[in-house]
């Protein structure tokens, strides 16, 4: 492993997105406290308890999670694929750093802006709902696993995007309509049947899940199912990712 | 494997779909030489030094960067290389001073201060070495990709089009910082349009065309086998040409040794050949009409690049002055 090459890489991914706060770190702040002040105190004034929490406490950790995935997303897509229209991604192909090193310093870079995020909305969350969190140990083990993996499909997506429109396809098609049908503003419970079965095929749900029993201490499944979940849909992420770089897919002609 | 070779490529190929790029290019180039890759756009130039570089997979063959194989021992190749692209990029996010700090981390060293700064003079970009590559030049972008070429004190350089678009006073500048490097002990492969640079730097020359190596000698080699030395002279009255026949004609040993008149009836150009230019000097005393004044035309890659690639000169060019 080339250790100084997979710092470099990740303290300049990190960089990134710090040059450019307004943009990474403060626009979804403030569209996610837009969707809490909406959807926490509109709804919450009709849908008073989820699962026993009150509504404007049950919607944090969805927040928190769409934050974290989007940017996690974002990071890696948005770096890898400007490299490959800027050209600058002959920089990487030419130096000796291996998929290891790029997969590190790519996923780690990811996982803290997601995290950065993630954390900022709780924190703006927690002015109004309260700073207790129900169990810290699992928020860190889904913030880090939904991080990665979305950095992940993040990274595998700009590879295979030869355009902006492809860029744009899994976030627009996928993941948002996934996020949004995942539990973030509701609870399975709350669907008739056959939706809340429907809604339970849903991967993301269990990501939600799993974060909200860590930050709000109850969940609607349990949290080691999301951990299977999104450990799962983690490593499949890696290893498309590990092949693609490894194989020079649509990098290396 | 010789140690002694800083590149080596043993029938390299190279075939997207039905159209081949290489055909078979087996090359060595010596360590601490200057070896220049001539050929018309699309002879494969830059394909074969995005194999040995591992930005492109060959199809067939071998290459190997002082004795690493690129593809079976792709790191320690890719720490001994440095290349700057053809096409000109830049990372917009950062200042050039970061992009060298950055390009010295992935080759797995500490970024040097001193030794950035350094870089930055040589290239003449120390004045904005902070300001936000957005805001360089065009000729400044080139400069810095040469720059991260170059930081991290590669043994082979590999310089695609080095000078394509840059400034005569900084293009002389480059071609005297890559002998500095030469002397340093660095290898320096270079594909160029210009084929006054590649007279000016190179030891020797390949040329390449439709993917095949159509030549390959030291510099001086290609030029003595292909290059015509001439003799031009101006008469003090014009001989016959076509569109003035009535001028006295030129002789006919003289059309016999290839001699050709300018439009204008005055100037005669004759290739020496196998002629000793004494012989040649002696003959043209007693020319009728008298020569009024003489000159020599130095041969130039340019003639051998059009004798090996059959006129394809497309891309041949003089560098603007």
């Amino acid at each position: 492993m080339n250790a100084i090459g997979f710092r470099t890489l990740f303290a300049k991914e990190t960089r990134r997105f710090l040059r450019v706060p307004g943009q990474t770190l403060a626009q979804p702040i403030v569209t996610t406290a837009l969707y809490f002040l909406v959807f926490g105190y509109a709804l919450g004034g009709r849908v008073r308890e989820v699962d026993g929490v009150s509504y404007i406490r049950f919607i944090v950790p969805g927040l928190m999670l769409l934050g974290l995935s989007q940017n996690a997303f974002l990071n890696t897509s948005s770096s890898m694929f400007i490299a490959k229209m800027q050209g600058t991604i002959v920089d990487l192909l030419v130096a000796p750093l291996g998929v290891v090193d790029l997969l590190l310093a790519f996923t780690l870079a990811a996982i803290l802006r997601g995290m950065m995020v993630g954390g900022i909305v709780w924190v703006i969350s927690a002015l109004f709902t309260g700073f207790s969190v129900g169990h810290p140990l699992w928020v860190l083990v889904f913030g880090l696993l939904v991080g990665a993996t979305f950095g992940l499909v993040g990274l595998a997506v700009a590879i295979w995007s030869d355009k902006f429109e492809q860029l744009n396809i899994v976030p627009t098609f996928i993941i948002t309509p996934l996020t949004f049908l995942g539990g973030v503003f509701y609870s399975a419970n709350m669907l008739p049947p056959p939706w809340s079965y429907v809604s339970r095929v849903n991967p993301v749900l269990y990501m939600v899940e799993g974060l909200r029993y860590g930050v709000v201490g109850t969940s609607s499944s349990s949290p080691w199912l999301g951990l299977a979940v999104t450990g799962g849909i983690g490593l499949l992420s890696l290893a498309i990712a590990a092949w693609m770089l490894a194989t020079g897919y649509k990098l290396r002609s | 494997m010789n140690r002694d070779l800083a590149v080596e490529t043993d029938g390299l190929k190279k075939r997207y779909g039905d159209l081949t790029a290489l055909a078979g290019v087996s090359l060595s180039i010596d360590a601490g030489e200057i070896f220049a890759l001539l050929g018309p756009n699309g002879a494969g130039k830059t394909t074969w030094i995005s194999i040995v570089c591992g930005l492109v997979r060959a199809t067939a063959g071998h290459a190997r960067v002082l004795g690493h194989d690129v593809v079976r021992d792709p790191i320690a190749a890719r720490k001994l290389v440095g290349l700057v692209p053809q096409e000109v990029n830049f990372d917009p996010f950062f200042t050039p001073r970061e992009v060298l700090s950055f390009q010295m981390g992935y080759y797995g060293q500490r970024a040097d201060p001193a030794r950035i700064d350094e870089v930055l003079r040589a290239l003449d970009l120390h004045g904005k070495a902070d300001t936000n590559t957005r805001a360089l030049s065009g000729g400044m972008k080139r400069r810095l990709l040469i720059g991260k070429a170059l930081v991290h004190r590669p043994r082979v350089v590999f310089l695609d089009e080095p000078t394509a678009g840059v400034d005569v006073a900084l293009r002389r500048d480059l071609w005297s910082y890559v002998r500095r490097l030469r002397q340093e002990g660095t290898t320096i492969v270079l594909t160029t349009h210009y084929l006054e640079e590649a007279e000016a730097l190179a030891d020797r020359v390949a040329v390449i065309d439709r993917g095949q190596l159509v030549g390959l000698d030291t510099t001086a080699a290609l030029l003595a086998r292909f290059g015509n030395k001439q003799i031009r002279v101006r008469l003090s009255a014009p001989v016959a040409t076509a569109s003035a026949p009535a001028a006295p004609p030129l002789p006919a040993w003289l059309q016999e040794l290839g001699a050709t008149v300018d439009p204008t009836g005055h100037v005669v150009t004759c290739p020496l050949g196998g002629m000793a230019p004494a012989a040649l000097l002696a003959r043209l005393g007693s020319l009728q009409p008298a020569v009024a004044d003489i000159d020599t035309e130095q041969p130039s890659l340019e003639q051998v690049f059009l004798a090996l690639t059959g006129g394809s000169e497309g891309s041949a060019t003089k560098a603007p002055s």
